[in-house]
């Protein structure tokens, strides 16, 4: 049973490391406030989930609900390319709002409130991954492709480009940077990384409904990128171990499911209370939320 | 768009821009000649920065003409007039904080590796554009090691790497905003022997100052506005006995 | 015909309780020039704990209803010193803190659930009133005090800031903070009023709310995500166009589901937040710039 459990947490460890560190991607690096990540998580959920469910084959799932979702991201990236700051971070909850609200509500497509149940794990070549430990390594493997990726824009000129658009963006129009194209680029690949993840989660679960990809999540990303510190992959990963590890021991100290749920939301928004107070740049941040 | 005079780099005509109420820039025409140090002067609030931010393509004017090399470049996107060959630096430096001082030169320049599908075949060292970036930093006099972050230096530095970082690019005018505000006069004298420099090798300078001595010795030509419009362009010797220039400075 | 009519009294009636979470929330903006999001969380703890007074204490209705204002105005004041002032000390920005206030809502919102569970409570007492019928429409005893009340309070609102002096300092602070304190006012103290006005009104709208609809953990999510769309569309940092653009929002909103599946309510309100976000930010009354400069 334990090692069920350890699993269990080691498989969404892998799954909110890729959505942690293309997060940083967006807000370390490019510097948008993009509090709508869950939005681009639920997208290649749902998108891979459908797909997959209508007998599509699982890796053209997987690609499409990271196309889709990096999809979203480039709509996204359009009408807000002009935001900057608290406006920007309402602007991208609001348009996490709208997708749920479509999750929600468009339920020829989704089944609404009842969500999709029965998602089958992956399968290659009849070679389907039933065990909880075969997903675990399929899960880390995905997870390590994803994270190295990630890592190799950002220590790339175009990483160096999406640092100076975070620094000042005024600055670098006047060196001849398109800082929208610029910002697009990262929101695109912020978001497609996030719908690998979606599917990933998807297909582990095999049960999502709208409500896995609500508003809360937003803090919990938010807390592990803070946690781990800005601008940095490697804070993106640490920030995911610690948050995913810390409120586990709730679930042994004997307190009812009840408040279990609610205790680790709590704890969730302490440690992002203290760590902006006390320490912004977290574990290995190079950058502080909010530099003015 | 026909210009009177052949060696024109750049001209404004008739621009204006409103901010709310306030009118920053009144129908104000003035042109810059190539390969001349030109000083945009006057008091505080004259619009001399909202020229710039105008010529610059960082805002757009209500009304008027901005050409640049012959063509007119009114409303044109920042980075695309950049690209045509203007360079500039801020009055409130505008460094890349947390990049270094190689990072802050090398975004200055067209890296392949920053086309984002490209990007998976570069590094962000240097490569061939070190012996570039030790030229301009040996230029501008900036002895700091290439790793330093543009957060940890002083303000003075700061300036010079702003400055480094505008001649690493392919330009044709070079704006400056105030280079001299807060520096100590060691580095104003290299500043000067620089644009003096720049101009040996046929650049075109535009620059606003208020250290007058500075902006008068060093210029061939010299602006002046005032409350957004034109007062006068002439040589800075008949600017500086200008009894109009004296009133705008000092107040009717 | 009496289908529009009605519709329009619901609007009337839903524009009203944001209105009163708007004014709130755009007096806090104005002043302490952050997005207090988790004013939210004042109207849902205010809102369980008249329920904790009334329902579980059996406390007089009048007697929860007084301690319920002051608990909401001390509730925001806690905030305010706890977490923001210590913030603004260390020069956060309006992006940091609004992100602190997200920590506090969540905390609060969690909290709640923690300790009377996610489901609904209710405070009514009595039978449900069948209500007035009202050019066409209905409209209960209950709504029709809650369009007064609103009324009555904003119009209180809007003589203090005009006309007494504490009002005229918070303008002062609102304006130009450096400014106001050369001529004496001390902003601190200034922020602690408004946030004091600011939540103790969300207090009053918390009261109304329990009483017309129900009392559960994520009231304050939907009540503020209104109350944002109203401020932003009448000009995040006017009060009186916060209420403007609560009413508006509470007639497009009852408007909109006679087309739209009802489902999508909340929906209308974030979509007009984008659009008001992107083409608009200053809003229909508003000064103040809202794309951020750097």
């Amino acid at each position: 049973m334990i090692e069920a459990y350890l699993m269990h947490i080691l498989i969404l460890i892998c799954i909110y490391i890729v959505l942690a560190v293309s997060l940083d991607l967006a807000v370390g690096f490019t510097g948008l406030l993009n509090m709508g990540h869950v939005a681009f998580f639920g997208i290649g959920a749902y998108t891979s989930a459908l797909l997959v469910l209508s007998g599509v084959p699982f890796w053209v799932g997987l690609l499409a609900g990271a196309v889709l979702a990096g999809f979203a991201g480039f709509l996204l990236s359009l009408p807000t390319s002009k935001i900057r700051g608290d406006y920007l971070a309402l602007a991208t909850m609001g348009f996490a709002f709208i997708i749920e609200s479509f999750m929600k509500n468009w339920v020829s497509l989704t089944r609404g409130p009842l969500g999709l149940p029965g998602i089958p794990r992956p399968s290659f070549f009849g070679f389907v991954i039933s065990s909880q430990f075969g997903y675990l390594v399929f899960a880390f493997i995905v997870m390590l492709i994803c994270a190295l990726l990630i890592i190799k824009i950002e220590k790339s000129p175009f990483g160096r480009l999406l640092e100076a658009v975070r620094d000042d963006e005024t600055a670098a129009r006047t060196l001849g940077e398109n800082v929208y194209k610029t910002k697009a680029i990262g929101l695109t690949v912020s978001a497609f990384f996030a719908g690998v993840a979606g599917s990933l989660y998807a297909h582990y679960i095999s049960f999502i409904d709208p409500t896995t990809f609500s508003l809360l999540e937003v803090i919990l990303l938010l807390s592990i990128i803070i946690v781990g510190g800005l601008g940095s992959s490697k804070g993106a990963i640490a920030g995911t171990i610690i948050l995913l590890i810390l409120p586990e021991p709730l679930r042994f100290l004997g307190f009812p499911s009840s408040i279990v749920g609610p205790a680790r939301q709590m704890i969730y928004a302490l440690i992002l209370l203290l760590i902006i107070y006390f320490s912004p740049k977290g574990c290995f941040g190079r950058v502080q939320l909010g530099e003015s | 768009m026909m210009s009177k005079y052949p060696k024109t780099l750049l001209e404004l005509r008739r621009v204006s821009k409103h901010f709310g109420g306030v009118k920053a820039v009144n129908n104000c025409s003035f042109y810059v000649k190539q390969g001349l140090i030109t000083g945009l002067i006057g008091p505080n609030g004259a619009g001399k920065t909202t020229a710039f931010n105008l010529i610059a393509g960082l805002l757009k004017p209500d009304k008027g003409r901005i050409s640049f090399l012959k063509q007119d470049i009114t409303g044109r996107s920042a980075h695309v007039i950049t690209r045509m060959g203007l360079a500039r630096t801020f009055q409130h430096v505008r460094l890349f904080d947390n990049l270094s001082i190689e990072e802050n030169l090398l975004v200055a320049v067209d890296h392949p590796g920053e086309k984002f599908f490209n990007c998976f075949f570069h590094s962000r060292k240097s490569g061939s554009y070190h012996k570039k970036i030790k030229g301009v930093l040996a230029l501008v006099g900036l002895k700091k090691p290439l790793s330093t972050l543009a957060a940890d230096l002083s303000y003075g530095q700061k300036r010079l790497l702003e400055l480094a970082r505008a001649l690493m690019m392919d330009y044709k005018l070079l704006m400056l905003d105030e280079p001299t505000a807060g520096v100590n006069p060691l580095i104003r004298k290299r500043l000067k022997a620089l644009l003096r420099k720049l101009r040996e090798q046929g650049k075109t300078i535009l620059l606003i100052e208020h250290d007058m001595d500075f902006v008068m010795s060093l210029s061939d030509e010299v602006i002046v506005l005032d409350a957004g419009r034109k007062l006068l362009a002439d040589k800075p010797s008949k600017a500086r006995k200008d009894k109009r220039v004296l009133e705008a400075y000092l107040g009717k | 015909m009496s289908i529009i009519v009605q519709l329009l009294l619901n609007g009337i009636i839903a524009g009203s309780i944001y209105a009163l979470i708007a004014s709130g929330f755009s007096l806090i903006y104005s002043v302490a020039k952050f997005m207090h999001f988790a004013h939210g969380a004042v109207v849902t703890v205010s809102a369980f704990f008249l329920f904790f007074l009334v329902a579980l204490l059996k406390l007089p209705f009048w007697l929860g209803f007084i301690l319920t204002v002051v608990f909401a105005a001390l509730l925001g004041l806690l905030m305010n010193l706890v977490v923001y002032k210590p913030l603004r000390n260390r020069k956060a920005t309006n992006a940091v803190l609004l992100i602190a206030s997200l920590a506090l809502f969540i905390f609060f919102q969690s909290l709640m659930i923690a300790l009377f569970g996610a489901d609904i409570k209710t405070v009514r007492s009595g039978t449900i009133s069948t209500g007035i019928s009202f050019l066409g429409g209905i409209i209960t005893e209950l709504q029709i005090i809650i369009v007064l009340v609103s009324l009555a309070l904003l119009v209180l609102l809007w003589l203090f800031m005009k006309r007494t002096r504490l009002g005229k300092a918070m303008r002062a602070v609102a304006d130009n903070k450096e400014v106001a304190q050369t001529v004496g006012i001390n902003p601190e103290k200034i922020y602690n009023l408004t946030f004091i006005i600011g939540s103790a009104i969300a207090g009053i709208a918390a009261v109304l709310i329990a009483l017309e609809q129900n009392i559960e953990p994520n009231m304050g999510f939907s009540l503020i995500i209104k109350g944002f769309t109203g401020s932003i569309i009448g000009g995040i940092s006017s009060v009186p166009g916060a209420v403007l653009g609560s009413y508006l929002l509470g007639l497009v909103e009852n408007l909109g589901i006679w087309y739209l599946p009802s489902g999508y309510k909340d929906a209308i309100a974030f979509f007009l937040l984008f659009i008001f976000l992107l083409i608009s930010p200053k809003g229909i009354l508003g000064l103040k710039k809202g794309v951020g400069t750097k």
